[in-house]
């Protein structure tokens, strides 16, 4: 796709090295018309950067040309396309967080920018139950918008599974597209890379810095309408991205989790300061006043019933108490439970344990 | 006069004939072997020279020429000393009108001329017998496991003074009795047993189909918990030995030095190598003489891994393809071998390195990277292998321990003979044992799924993203759950259930 001149502009501003985030956005103030960075950039810098003289710019217009040309090539190479602010599909409601990054890069769908978007964040360390009903709700809120996360271990990477087949999918990288953190996650990033979208506002070849993880956070708020948290601990780091939409006026949603589980805390902080309480996607749905589309019952046998309704009235039970309860053997009452699992009307929560969504 | 004597070498688990020719000679008196013999055979001149002396016979004073044939057999070991003394002596005329033609004679020589027992007997005379000879002369220490080998005439001597006065005729040995075999004769009773086991019905249950169909097992569960208590219960559990079985299992332990004082193995052999063990540790080898390694010792019974994780990458590699085959071949200069190794892999190991992970009571205070890097010590190809693989649970539970009836292993050995005897039915001389050995083409025959039982397998294929082998694996279970259950058809609950003993495909 064609780049205008200011955008060609702006992403040879964001390849030079040796400026920082402030001052690329004073440049581009100072500047007025980004285009005119590439003819008058002596001046300009001169007017912003203190003793811009004494450094070493190459003061020619041709060579600035050039290196915004190569900037753009080293892009394409890569399989990437950069958004700029002065783009016609970069998202409005970036402009309002802090810092709006000038250039997002990209790979992938460039139209889901232009979608509703919904964020999903969790936890790398979370319970069964919220890993295995965040991936549903994720899966479920695609009918109206895209998800937007992290690319994290943990809940993010249940909202990436959850939304991933039908494509509707932002993953907000902290590091440079071509890197891969955690490595684990190397076959995810090519599957978003197919049928989502990966976004980060760092230059190709940026390793993963501690500070980018907040910075990437404010991101994920600000892309979205509004923020379902899985899970978050008393000091996680998903709070931030809570916080930043809570700045940014978006509707903020939680888990409610069992009192005194570390892993939800955070969770209970967030809905005693108001935050919705989310137990399902038609939550979020009737939040934006949205129709969903009716799920279809699954058929059950007696068995099944009897089991879920065993398990819906103690929350979590071991396999052998719910066979008791139900009073079947243990090993009928298992294969009951791996059906309803498989339905995703019940989930394995370690130690043979089993617990309802 | 030229002496010829038999007796037998070991080439892995088979016996080969060794033929002994002793040439005495007039001239200055010397002694010399030929026919490719190791130190320890060369050093029997000096073990048979006091021996003879202390027996009150004769060593020859003259040029002796002592051949061991084939010429092109490494002979290695002391059980030659046996046969080199009766040849010296029947060449050196001391054993005029003795018959020892159609005689094997085996055995080590002590000083004093006492016969000293030998590893690896059962497997000569097992050969030796299938090569026509009926006549075995063997130490009197070795009487018990040559005493289950019916059809031949085998007599135990304590010393080479008997042999001779047996051989003259001045003092006949009585040959041996044959023994009847009877499994589990001894330790019926004693060591583990189910009943000692609390709770823990899941994994109780899943011990149970893994030995009705011959699946291999893995425990996980937090430290403490009695994995290594279940285990050791799996043999209780397993059919009793055949006489055929037994021979096989102490064929191999007779060959390794390891057979205790009855004789022959009536017991399901039951290993635990340590988690150092290397690869030779494991599947067999040795510089010299090969040995067989811990796979082919739990031939026929258990191999438990205790700590999976931590065994060495290699060891546990090295098992992938005797897991398929059922043996082990061994190849190193001295010559290629083939150990059987048909037995059953029951793993343990930690949900993760804390061990806490799932737990109810406890926090895991790993990260999910830390996880995966402990998971991933075990490579998926091994863990597709692995039919069954089922939480151990880490609380006890109290106020169902009291009330539950906890079975002991003889009731469950009921159950698994029962579902053993539809699988022998059922496979009858199609080369196929048990339900875990079975081939594409008996998956196709024997295991048709109805509509459902496959549409059931296919959305579980979906969710849980399982390869092929997994598919199949689950399919063998399931087949040996309706056989639990004397189904003729799998059912969909069989298919769940299967379903849900494969919780390392879902953590993923």
């Amino acid at each position: 796709m064609a780049y205008t001149r200011a955008e060609k502009a702006i992403i040879w501003l964001c390849s030079l090295p040796d400026i920082d985030e402030r001052t690329r956005a004073a440049l581009l103030r100072a500047a007025g018309d980004p285009a005119r960075l590439i003819d008058d950039f002596e001046k300009i810098s001169a007017a912003v950067i203190q003793g811009a003289q004494k450094r070493v710019y190459k003061d020619d217009r041709l060579s600035r040309e050039r290196a915004a040309e190569e900037a753009l090539a080293a892009l394409t190479r890569a399989g990437c396309f950069a958004v700029t602010a002065v783009s016609e599909d970069y998202p409005e409601a970036l402009r309002h967080v802090y810092r709006p990054p000038l250039v997002l890069y990209g790979t992938g769908d460039r139209s889901l920018l232009k979608t509703r978007k919904f964020c999903i964040v969790g936890a790398r360390a979370l319970p069964a139950w919220a890993e295995k009903k965040g991936k549903e709700i994720a899966e479920e809120l695609t009918q109206a918008f895209t998800i937007v996360t992290g690319f994290a271990e943990g809940g993010d990477r249940a909202a990436a599974l959850g939304a991933l087949p039908s494509g509707k999918l932002i993953c907000v990288l902290p590091n440079g597209l071509d890197g891969c953190y955690p490595a684990s996650h190397a076959q995810l990033k090519r599957e978003v890379c197919k049928k989502g979208l990966l976004l980060s506002e760092y230059l190709l070849g940026t390793g993963v810095q501690k500070y980018a993880f907040h910075a990437r956070n404010r991101l994920l708020a600000g892309l979205s309408e509004g923020v379902l948290v899985l899970a978050a601990g008393q000091k996680s780091g998903t709070l931030i991205t809570a916080d930043c939409a809570l700045e940014y006026g978006r509707e903020v949603f939680a888990f409610p989790h069992n009192v005194g589980a570390a892993q939800g805390e955070g969770c209970n902080e967030l809905i005693k300061k108001g935050a919705f309480v989310c137990t399902g996607a038609e939550d979020i749905f009737a939040a934006f006043g949205i129709e969903a589309a009716k799920k279809q019952k699954t058929q059950l046998s007696a068995g099944e019933q009897s089991v879920l309704a065993v398990l819906r009235q103690a929350g979590e039970l071991h396999a052998a108490v719910v066979a008791e309860r139900a009073g079947m053997p243990v090993y009928e009452a298992q294969a009951h439970l791996s059906s309803l699992e498989l339905k995703g009307l019940a989930v394995k929560a370690g130690g043979n344990r089993y617990a309802p969504l | 006069m030229i002496a010829k004597i038999i007796c037998y070498a070991l080439n892995g688990l088979e016996g080969v004939p060794v033929e002994v020719e002793t040439d005495v000679n007039r001239g200055i008196p010397a002694y010399e072997m030929v026919g490719l013999p190791d130190t320890a055979v060369k050093e029997s001149k000096e073990r048979v020279r006091s021996a003879l002396k202390n027996s009150g016979l004769l060593f020859p004073m003259n040029k002796i020429t002592i051949n061991f044939a084939p010429a092109d057999l490494k002979k290695e070991g002391a059980s030659f000393d046996l046969a080199v003394a009766v040849s010296l002596l029947k060449a050196s005329e001391q054993l005029v009108g003795a018959v020892t033609d159609g005689t094997v004679f085996l055995g080590e020589l002590a000083l004093n001329g006492d016969l000293r027992p030998i590893a690896g007997l059962l497997p000569i005379l097992i050969s030796a017998k299938g090569h026509g000879f009926t006549r075995f002369i063997v130490p009197k220490a070795n009487a018990r496991e040559a005493s289950y080998l019916g059809g031949a005439e085998i007599y135990p001597a304590a010393s080479l003074g008997e042999v001779v006065a047996h051989l003259l005729g001045s003092a006949p040995i009585p040959p041996l009795q044959t023994q009847t075999f009877v499994p589990h004769a001894a330790k019926r009773g004693g060591g583990a047993d189910l009943k000692y086991v609390k709770g823990q019905p899941v994994a109780r249950r899943a011990l149970e189909i893994a030995v009705a169909g011959g699946h291999n097992l893995l425990l996980v569960g937090p430290p403490g918990t009695g994995k290594t208590m279940l285990a050791r219960c799996l043999p209780t559990v397993m059919p009793d030995l055949t006489f055929e079985e037994a021979l096989e299992i102490t064929k191999i332990h007779s060959v390794a030095g390891t057979l205790g004082e009855e004789g022959i193995v009536t017991e399901r052999p039951f290993r635990t190598p340590h988690h150092t063990a290397t690869v030779v540790a494991m599947c067999g080898g040795g510089n010299r003489i090969v040995r067989p390694g811990e796979i082919s010792l739990a031939h026929g019974g258990v191999l438990f891994l205790d700590e999976l994780p931590e065994y060495q990458r290699s060891a546990l590699e090295a098992m992938r393809q005797p897991l398929e085959d059922g043996k082990i071949t061994v190849s190193r200069a001295s010559g290629t071998i083939t150990f059987p190794a048909r037995f059953m892999l029951c793993a343990s190991m930690n949900p993760c390195p804390c061990g806490n992970y799932g737990s109810a009571d406890r926090v895991c205070t790993c990260t999910p990277a830390e996880i995966r890097r402990y998971r991933r010590k075990v490579s998926g190809p091994l863990l597709d292998r692995i039919d069954l693989q089922v939480e151990v649970d880490s609380i006890a539970y109290d106020e169902l321990s009291s009330r539950e009836k906890r079975e002991g292993s003889a009731e469950v050995k009921e159950r698994v003979d029962l579902a053993r005897r539809i699988q022998r039915s059922r496979f009858e001389g199609s080369g196929v044992g048990v339900n875990a050995e079975m081939g594409e083409r008996e998956l196709e025959a024997f295991c048709p799924l109805g509509d459902e039982s496959d549409k059931i397998l296919r959305a579980a294929f979906e969710k849980m993203q399982l390869s092929a082998r997994a598919r199949s694996r689950i399919i063998k279970v399931a087949r040996t759950i309706a056989d639990l259950a004397a189904s003729e058809e799998i059912l969909p609950a069989h298919v769940f259930e299967a379903v849900s003993y494969r919780i390392y495909d879902k953590l993923g």
